[in-house]
């Protein structure tokens, strides 16, 4: 059984989509998916986004995990959002920084990850976009909040490959998701921490699950290594238990 | 159906690999399901494009039924050193294009050599490849914008604005008619779009090939993931590039290459 751990709506409230997309993961043998909303949700429409996920959390427990969002800028009112979203269920937060519109470095994203902190949910990033959200600045915030496990979504793709061991190297509680990246550097993040700190992800819609899943099974890897990436570690990181 | 390649690289001493014989590097290209590459050089994008070009020529001498071989240049040497160069790989080494690649090679499309550069192999008859998807020197706009000072030349974004500059890639290739998109690096779902939005005939396949282990075949597979028609896909992978670089054992009919060239 595989878990993807990067799914992202496409478009708000569409429950056609969603039928769609669990006729495909039974086919390609998805069980569980960990879904964010879509962009525009992730920027502006942060509470639909967040009730729209947890609705599809109750209507699908066993197939799909929900992510919240809560854009920085909104300061007191973005961490009111996240309780709430949290009360609700859903199982992380979901940063998209060139789209909410801040640096990983920068302490404004702090109120939100202290909720993170206290409630013990993950933090999902995308990284790949200068210069907002490189590898490294995932590990600078990983190092400045050691308790919350990151995860570097995409791996830093395209442009930040070569940064995605050193990355991994710096901070413990940062794991790679390996939707968009180069088979050869998910090779080069095994070779540096090992097979425990590595999430399947499809990066649906930016890419698509059969591919992606056919470029971890061609790698070649040991089985008990494609278990722990495919499934393992994403049931440990997100708290699944099916 | 053969599948032509159209980014490819010679793998050399840099970014930590070492030189392979020609002959070993077609056999991995063959056996990932190649018929066919557009190979540059990768130790001649970080210094001694002269030297590179020559290495390049000779080792696929014996293979040109396979390969098509791209010169690069140095524009920092100046226009006149680089136009040199550029005639003498069109005529001397047979080079079939032109590779550049701003960041590496440090250069801005602004460098005053840059202009004479693209309108001098568009007048050799030299499609001209670029990395891009990358700023500040290799951004899909600023390539675009030199482009259309050189409308007689075949200018390709070799990695279709990669996965932060698709959009921009997308607008230059529909503003532009001697603007072509390689689809190569760009995640799944945004080939699916480019290859929605954008003028098929001016679509190419390329993997980025040699630089990295198994690249080739994960990228055929990418673009077979993708919801285009089989026709499509036939005109990216093989048509298209036979179309810009023939190679001699991969005649187009001549109805296709009429059609082409309209
Ligand atoms: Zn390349």
């Amino acid at each position: 059984m595989i878990i993807d751990s990067a799914v992202r709506l496409r478009t708000a409230g569409n429950w056609a989509q969603i039928k769609a997309w669990l006729a495909a993961w039974q086919r390609l043998g998805i069980g569980h998916a960990i879904v964010a909303p879509a962009d525009a949700q992730a920027t502006i429409a942060n509470e639909e986004g967040n009730t729209q996920l947890a609705r599809l959390m109750r209507r699908y427990p066993k197939q799909i995990s929900g992510l919240a969002v809560a854009n920085p800028w909104r300061g007191t009112e973005a961490v009111a959002l996240l309780e709430k979203a949290f009360d609700n269920g859903l199982s992380g937060l979901y940063l998209c920084p060139p789209r909410q519109g801040f640096r990983l470095t920068e302490s404004i994203v702090d109120p939100l990850l202290k909720v993170c902190h206290r409630r013990r949910k993950p933090v999902y990033s995308h990284t790949g976009t200068p210069i907002c959200s490189e590898p490294l600045q995932l590990a600078e915030l990983a190092r400045r909040f050691p308790e919350i496990t990151f995860i570097m979504g995409h791996g830093g793709y395209p442009d930040f490959w070569y940064d995605v061991a050193p990355a991994l190297r710096q901070a413990p509680n940062l794991m790679l998701e390996t939707s968009c990246q180069m088979a050869a550097v998910i090779q080069q993040a095994l070779d540096a921490v090992g097979p425990d700190r590595i999430l399947f992800g499809s990066g649906f819609p930016r890419s698509k699950p059969d591919f992606e899943i056919r470029k971890i099974q061609t790698m070649g890897l040991p089985a008990k290594t494609l278990t722990k990436i495919m499934a393992m570690n994403a049931m440990r990181c997100w708290g699944i238990c099916l | 159906m053969k599948i032509i390649d159209a980014h490819t690289h010679l793998p050399g001493w840099s970014f930590g690999s070492q030189p392979r014989p020609i002959r070993e590097l077609r056999r991995e290209f063959e056996e990932q399901g190649l018929g066919g590459a557009w190979l540059f050089t990768t130790d001649g994008l970080v210094g001694e494009s002269v030297k590179n070009n020559d290495i390049l020529a000779k080792a696929v001498a014996d293979h040109r039924d396979f390969f098509a071989p791209f010169c690069t240049v140095d524009p920092l040497c100046g226009a006149k050193a680089a136009l040199r160069e550029l005639d003498r790989a069109k005529h001397k080494l047979g080079m079939r294009g032109v590779k550049l690649h701003p960041w590496l090679q440090r250069f801005s499309m602004t460098n005053p050599a840059m202009e004479p550069i693209f309108k001098h192999a568009g007048k050799l008859g030299l499609p001209v490849l670029l990395h891009d998807g990358t700023p500040p020197y290799a951004s899909s706009l600023q390539i675009a914008a030199l482009a259309e000072k050189a409308p007689q030349t075949i200018i390709i974004l070799g990695h279709a604005g990669l996965d932060d500059q698709y959009e921009d890639a997308i607008l230059a290739c529909r503003r532009h008619a001697n603007i072509y998109l390689c689809l190569c690096s760009n995640s799944c779902g945004y080939v699916e779009e480019i290859i929605r939005r954008c003028p098929v005939q001016r679509l190419l396949f390329g993997s980025d090939g040699g630089f990295l282990p198994n690249l080739i075949a994960l990228a055929i597979a990418k673009l077979r993931a993708t919801d285009a028609p089989a026709t499509v896909l036939r005109r990216i992978f093989h048509d298209n590039p036979l179309s810009l670089v023939p190679l001699p054992e991969h005649k187009l009919g001549r109805q296709r290459r009429q059609l082409f060239h309209r």
